[in-house]
């Protein structure tokens, strides 16, 4: 295939000085020889057709039939840890350096007798009730509803990463040079021509295969699968992945994946850390609003303020914030979705009220210039219904929260639950609400509140670490956050403990004799930062569930 | 509405197109469409002996962009391990070496050009000859050039520079072999054909993990239709093991015992082929005589094995029809590692288990070009297999050079340690490090830093200036890596391959070959290697050198040759050519394809005998061809020989203070060696533990109190490690495993070697564990 270009490494034959043999050596190192095709079609073909031969083993002979689909089926009597799948899958589907698709890891146990390893090969299980679908704010996933692949829509995805934490088995990669997540699509566009996927072509001992497996009865229900996927990996009744993994082999019944005491820390999602420490906020000071009543618009300006930070921070989140607009329409299935509306509709709301609060005072002249007769219209209206505006005002930002909480319990991550989750966000909402009213007026009736609210709060967190005090030690999720929050992460525990623990008691001193005004801001201040930290340990600490990995990773 | 759903769900666009796959021609398949090749080429993969064949992807330029497996190789049929994936990655690496470095007054290294570089090297080499003796200069070399530079290389060490005392880093994986087959077989020659691992009933794996070692090897065992019996004798619990039909845990280091055993059990119950031996080997009988101190009691009690495992294997041997011995580095690397490869070998001749398809004593051992080395290296025998202290030898190879006889010394290399050793007591003061990384791999690691300090002046020569050596040099040249230069390389079935370059190196980087052909002008000795003027030109030279010599590959006419035959194992003389070419004719006529012989053996034939010294090598077969099937051997009276000795207990054995055994080797198939090249990708660093874990049997760990993924102290007598615990039923208790391509691992193995090979033994000293 290249020119028969005879090796022109210049051999001088008198002595020629160095120098000049150094340059041509260093121009002979740069000179590649320039391809010429000359393979014959007929080579091509033969090679493809016999590569055909070995490739109709790895696929199946049909497509799905009726409540069917495509799914992996890894043998893994033949899976002996060589990693191929995971190179050539990357090599052949043109990933980026450090983006993989699959992954091999260990699963260990066994007796002295009996001793066991078991490596295990893993990719997308294109799932019979995808998670990452069923989360996604923009519809960017979809399941193929003939061959059941799902898809992922790469110019459609807005980057959020929601996907990532539904996912149970950490599938989708986000690209930050995309900003967008990627995930295996099973190669359907080579299933479409019988060509396997990448990683059963590079198998070298056929471990990997497509094959045709049911999940659904004949009535159109999904079949619930819970112990017949693997050991050791997380389970299976969540999302019905498809991945069949076969053995002949007794597995003993102490299997554990090799990194499951691994302690790992989850990124701290800053954009997030900020939005849910805001957006309580904001909620909150509605709520209190609303319901103690507050009048004047101070205290409304302060929400309206803590909404704009929140709500403008969680467009940092995004890896594409221009695409964000079809937020809406994951409406019917995603609880992000319909945070991110329901937020958008209350911030004007909310707006809207505060205005109202500040016109209201105002002595509006009708004949300033056309229309504003109606303007004072509406502003004496909502004045009027004051009352009913604001606890429209809080119902909305609550069921926004409320939202929010979903977002993370709908994750099925034990550490995110709704009793942990809830306090946790309502909780954020009544300690900094109360700290700024505190702030703007010392009344004995929020300081109190901002005490009982932090006590609570703290009570609510501390409640992680109750496992630690139980004889068994399985690695379970609850264990692997409290070990986390105890271990790698405990100066910022700490942290947040000491710092909460200050405001309370500043709050009590602050109450038992007067100070400027300042000094309660400073309360706000490191509330702020104490409940910011603790939002930031919510998604440290989380246990994200993933299938075996290897050692000391 | 078509125009709203477009709108709201996106289908396509720049993102999706990234990902696009379109058929890429060339027999790829589908492949993504941004990385559409031009042309494709086949180059052989550059990390270990296997000798995988890659299909690179080639754009108009010529340059590589992309690679896959090339399904048209014997050796991979379209298959290769995450590092030949990977094989062009750490190409691009940042740390690339682009120019020379030279240490300057302040004891800095600073960018010169080459004029310079050689100007130091030559300076600086010839001065300690000058004052020191020609032999005070030495270099360690490597398994990883190709075979032209590696002749090249131990040339012009030799007769050009008057080096006396060179080695490689092929002493750490080959060298027991090379002496266990040259004592047993009169030359340094693995029998075997990959086809082998299909063809045979019984495959006895000894301290070998081919499915993370050789995964492409570990494919021909799965594709065995035999119903193969698979034993695997290892300490650990390996995926090899998990893989085998029966796994053999003996207790470290006591694999001589067993095999003694078991040829003694052998012997007792007459399962040997008695007419084999009486033709074709010479020493049986004291052999036999010898193993009579080896009954089931003994090897039960030395070996830790349940006497009912013993027995298996022995039936298993007795039994089938073709049983096939396989070793790796828990043979090789050992304290008597060359006896106990001999005990496979023994094994093997004394039951006459060799040169049949599906049999043999087989080393499945080596870097990619490990083969190359041992036949051109130059060390300790003279470059071609020759004997240095044979004065005929020493002429005739003398004549093929062209030099003068003088130039070629009469004595052998010391060996890597002994060089270490020379260094120690001054009589090395100038060391010349290519394409290897002594400061990490070898045995007692701390040694280096301080021999180090000994030397006048260190050379490295490398593709990066980053490694634990290259830090340490004086001069520090740019090396082209793989990919990046032409030549041959030979793999462990003794296959010749060709390496191609397919992309540019970066900076001021040279090939090997050319930086040792600029030495050659500036050390004054150029126009003893006029006739080395190229790769090609080279390999005219060696095939000259191999005539009439057990690997004579003289029937190959070039490079091209090999590539268009998809690589030709040695030996090929020019007779062995005119076979294949009248077959290949006749088998046209006949249009019988190479397919349909394979296939047929697959399905268990017996009948295809495509192994060498029958006289009939079929032109369909050519491509697995295997030694020895008339029984007659390359020593002086064509018989093989038994070796062996009494087996000594492990140097250094569990006490109270050091209470463990540590076992190391490699623990991935991602890492190769210590990582030079595979930490160059982010895939393999991936696929690869990110940090030293210590296996841990759960008794022990229990009985230490240690949690999976705490950190403790590994300590020997020679320097401690902290590793991360990994809980394990793969290691027994009392023993732990660490993986070989973390740096520290060597600070802690013992500096022993065997007697005969000098080959270090890593593979167990003793330890303690202690929680940090």
């Amino acid at each position: 295939m290249f020119t028969e270009e005879a090796e022109t490494i210049s051999s001088p034959h008198s002595p020629e000085p160095t120098r000049t043999l150094i340059d041509d050596y260093l121009a002979e190192q740069q000179r590649l020889q320039t391809p010429v095709r000359r393979f014959s079609d007929a080579h091509d073909q033969q090679i493809l057709s016999e590569r055909n031969q070995q490739w109709r083993e790895l696929i199946p002979l049909s497509e799905p039939g009726l409540g069917e689909q495509y799914a992996f089926e890894v043998d893994l009597d033949r899976c002996t840890g060589c990693k191929a799948c995971v190179a050539g899958c990357h090599s052949l589907n043109g990933l980026e350096e450090e983006e993989t698709w699959r992954d091999v890891g260990l699963v260990l146990g066994g007796t002295r007798s009996h001793p066991f390893q078991q490596t295990v090969t893993t990719a997308c299980h294109h799932c019979a009730d995808p998670a990452c679908m069923n989360g996604c704010p923009v519809l960017a996933y979809e399941k193929d509803p003939r061959t059941g692949i799902v898809r992922h829509l790469d110019d459609q995805c807005i980057g959020c990463q929601y996907c990532v934490l539904k996912c149970p088995y950490d599938v989708p990669k986000y690209s930050e040079r995309l900003g967008i997540v990627r995930k295996c699509d099973m190669c359907q566009s080579r299933l479409a021509v019988g060509e396997p996927p990448a990683c059963a072509q590079a198998c070298p001992t056929q471990a990997i295969r497509i094959v045709n497996v049911r999940v659904e009865t004949p009535e159109g229900k999904l079949i619930e699968r819970s112990n017949d996927f693997l050991e050791s990996a997380p389970a299976a009744d969540y999302t019905k992945p498809t991945t069949r993994f076969v053995t002949r082999r007794t597995w003993p019944d102490n299997v554990e994946a090799a990194d499951a005491n691994m302690l790992r820390r989850q990124p701290a999602h800053w954009p997030l850390v900020f939005m849910l420490t805001f957006a309580p906020m904001a909620v909150g000071c509605f709520v209190f609003i609303a319901a103690l009543p507050i009048p004047g618009f101070s205290a409304a300006i302060t929400g309206l303020t803590a909404a704009l930070v929140g709500l403008t921070a969680s467009i940092f989140h995004l890896g594409q914030p221009l695409r964000a607009w079809r937020v809406f329409l994951g409406l019917r299935r995603s609880w992000l979705s319909r945070e991110a509306v329901i937020f958008a509709g209350w911030f004007g709301l909310a707006a809207l009220f505060t205005l109202e609060r500040i016109l209201a005072r105002a002595s509006i002249n009708a004949h300033l210039f056309p229309g504003a007769i109606w303007i004072k219209f509406a502003i004496e209206t909502a004045h009027r219904h004051d009352s009913a505006f604001a606890a429209t005002v809080a119902a909305i930002g609550a069921i926004g929260l409320f939202c929010s909480a979903m977002i993370y319990v709908d994750t099925n991550r034990p550490f995110w639950k709704a009793t942990q989750t809830f306090p946790r966000f309502f909780g954020t909402g009544a300690v900094l609400a109360c700290s700024a009213f505190f702030a703007l007026s010392p009344n004995f009736h929020y300081a109190l509140g901002l005490i009982a609210a932090v006590l609570i709060k703290l009570g609510v967190e501390t409640r992680c670490f109750r496992v630690l005090d139980e004889e068994n030690d399985e690695p379970s999720p609850e264990r692997m956050t409290a070990l986390v929050l105890s271990g790698p992460l405990r100066r910022l525990t700490a942290t947040r403990y000491l710092t909460a623990v200050a405001v309370m008691m500043t709050t009590g001193a602050v109450l038992a004799m007067p100070v400027s005004p300042y000094a309660r801001w400073l309360i706000f201040a490191v509330a702020l930062f104490s409940e910011g930290l603790e939002r930031s340990l919510f998604f440290r600490a989380v246990f994200a569930p993933k299938m075996p990995g290897v050692v000391s990773t | 509405m078509k125009w709203l759903k477009r709108l709201l769900r996106v289908r396509e666009g720049a993102m999706t197109s990234e990902l696009v796959l379109r058929p890429g021609e060339f027999g790829l398949g589908k492949i993504p469409s941004r990385l559409k090749p031009v042309a494709t080429t086949s180059s052989i993969c550059g990390f270990c002996s296997t000798g995988c064949s890659l299909k690179i992807h080639l754009n108009e330029k010529g340059e590589a962009i992309n690679l896959s497996a090339d399904p048209n190789y014997p050796v991979n049929l379209g298959m290769a391990c995450p590092k030949g994936w990977e094989a062009l990655t750490p190409l691009h690496a940042a740390d690339r070496a682009t120019q020379p470095m030279l240490r300057n007054a302040d004891g800095i290294l600073e960018p010169v050009d080459w004029n310079t570089a050689m100007g130091a090297f030559v300076k600086n080499f010839q001065g300690i000859q000058a004052r020191h003796g020609k032999a005070a200069i030495s270099f360690l070399g490597t398994g990883q050039i190709v075979t032209e530079e590696m002749a090249l290389l131990g040339a012009l060490a030799k007769f050009g520079m008057g080096m006396l005392h060179i080695d490689s880093n092929t002493r750490q994986c080959m060298a027991t072999s090379h002496v266990a087959y040259k004592q047993s077989f009169g030359f340094d020659a693995p029998p075997f054909t990959y086809q082998d691992f299909e063809e045979s009933d019984a495959l006895i794996f000894v301290g070998s993990n081919p499915c993370i070692a050789h995964p492409i090897m570990w494919q021909r065992v799965m594709m065995n239709r035999r119903n193969p019996e698979i034993i695997v004798v290892d300490p650990r619990r390996t995926e090899t093991a998990m893989a085998a039909t029966l796994h053999v845990p003996l207790r470290p280091k006591s694999d001589l015992v067993l095999l003694y055993g078991l040829a003694h059990l052998l012997i007792a119950r007459s399962a040997i082929n008695r007419a084999f031996i009486e033709k074709h080997c010479t020493g049986f009988d004291a052999f036999a005589e010898f193993v009579k101190k080896f009954p089931l009691e003994r090897t039960v009690r030395e070996t830790g094995l349940p006497a009912s495992t013993i027995e298996r294997v022995v039936e298993i041997i007795a039994t089938r029809q073709r049983v096939s011995f396989w070793w790796t580095m828990g043979v090789n690397q050992g304290h008597e590692s060359t006896r106990t490869a001999q005990a496979l070998i023994n094994l093997a001749l004394m039951t006459g288990q060799i040169g049949r398809p599906g049999t043999g004593a087989n080393s499945i051992t080596g870097q990619c070009n490990a083969m190359g080395s041992r036949l051109f290296g130059n060390a300790t025998s003279l470059l071609g297999g020759y004997d240095f202290a044979n004065p005929d030898d020493r002429a005739h190879v003398a004549k093929i050079l062209a030099i003068d006889e003088s130039r070629i010394p009469s004595q052998g290399s010391w060996a890597y340690d002994q060089i270490l050793d020379g260094i120690d007591r001054g009589d090395i003061r100038g060391l010349w490090v290519i394409a290897t990384n002594t400061a990490h791999s070898w045995i007692n690691q701390g040694r280096f830093a301080d021999l180090r300090k000994k030397l006048d002046f260190l050379v490295v020569q490398d593709m990066y200036g980053s490694t634990e050596t290259a830090r340490m040099a004086d001069l520090v040249l740019p090396a082209a890596g793989w990919g990046e230069k032409d030549g041959i390389m030979i793999n462990s079935e003794r296959r010749l391959g060709v390496v191609r370059k397919v992309s540019r190196a970066p900076g001021q980087a040279l090939s090997d070959f050319a930086i040792f052909k600029l030495i050659a002008e500036a050390w004054g000795c150029g126009d003893m290697f006029r006739a080395w003027s190229s790769p090609a030109a080279t390999f005219e030279i060696l095939k000259k050198l191999s005539q009439g010599r057990p690997f004579d590959f003289s029937g190959i006419r070039d490079h091209a040759h090999i590539d268009e035959r998809r690589g030709i194992q040695w030996p090929y003389t020019e007779a062995d050519e005119a076979r294949f070419r009248m077959k290949n004719d006749e088998g046209r006529m006949t249009n019988a394809g190479a397919r349909s012989d394979v296939e047929a053996q697959r399905e268990g034939s017996t009948s295809s005998d495509q192994s060498l010294g029958s006289g009939t090598i079929s032109a369909e077969a050519d491509q697995n061809r295997r030694l020895f099937s008339d029984g007659k051997f390359f020593t002086s009276d064509q018989r093989a020989k038994f070796y062996f000795d009494e087996p000594r207990s492990a140097p250094e054995l569990a006490d109270e203070k050091y209470p463990f055994v540590l076992l190391t080797g490699r623990g991935s198939s991602a890492q190769w060696h210590t990582g030079t090249r595979t930490n160059k990708s982010d895939v393999l660093r991936k696929l690869a533990p990110r940090s030293l874990y210590v296996e841990v049997n759960p008794a022990d760990a229990e009985g230490l109190h240690f949690r999976s993924g705490q950190k403790v102290f590994v300590r020997s007598r020679r320097g401690q490690v902290t590793a991360a615990v990994t809980i394990t039923t793969a290691v027994q208790p009392g023993q732990l495993f660490l993986p070989m391509h973390f740096d520290v691992v060597n600070t802690l193995t013992l500096p022993v070697f065997d007697p005969h090979s000098r080959q270090p033994s890593y593979k167990a000293c003793a330890v303690s564990i202690s929680a940090k």
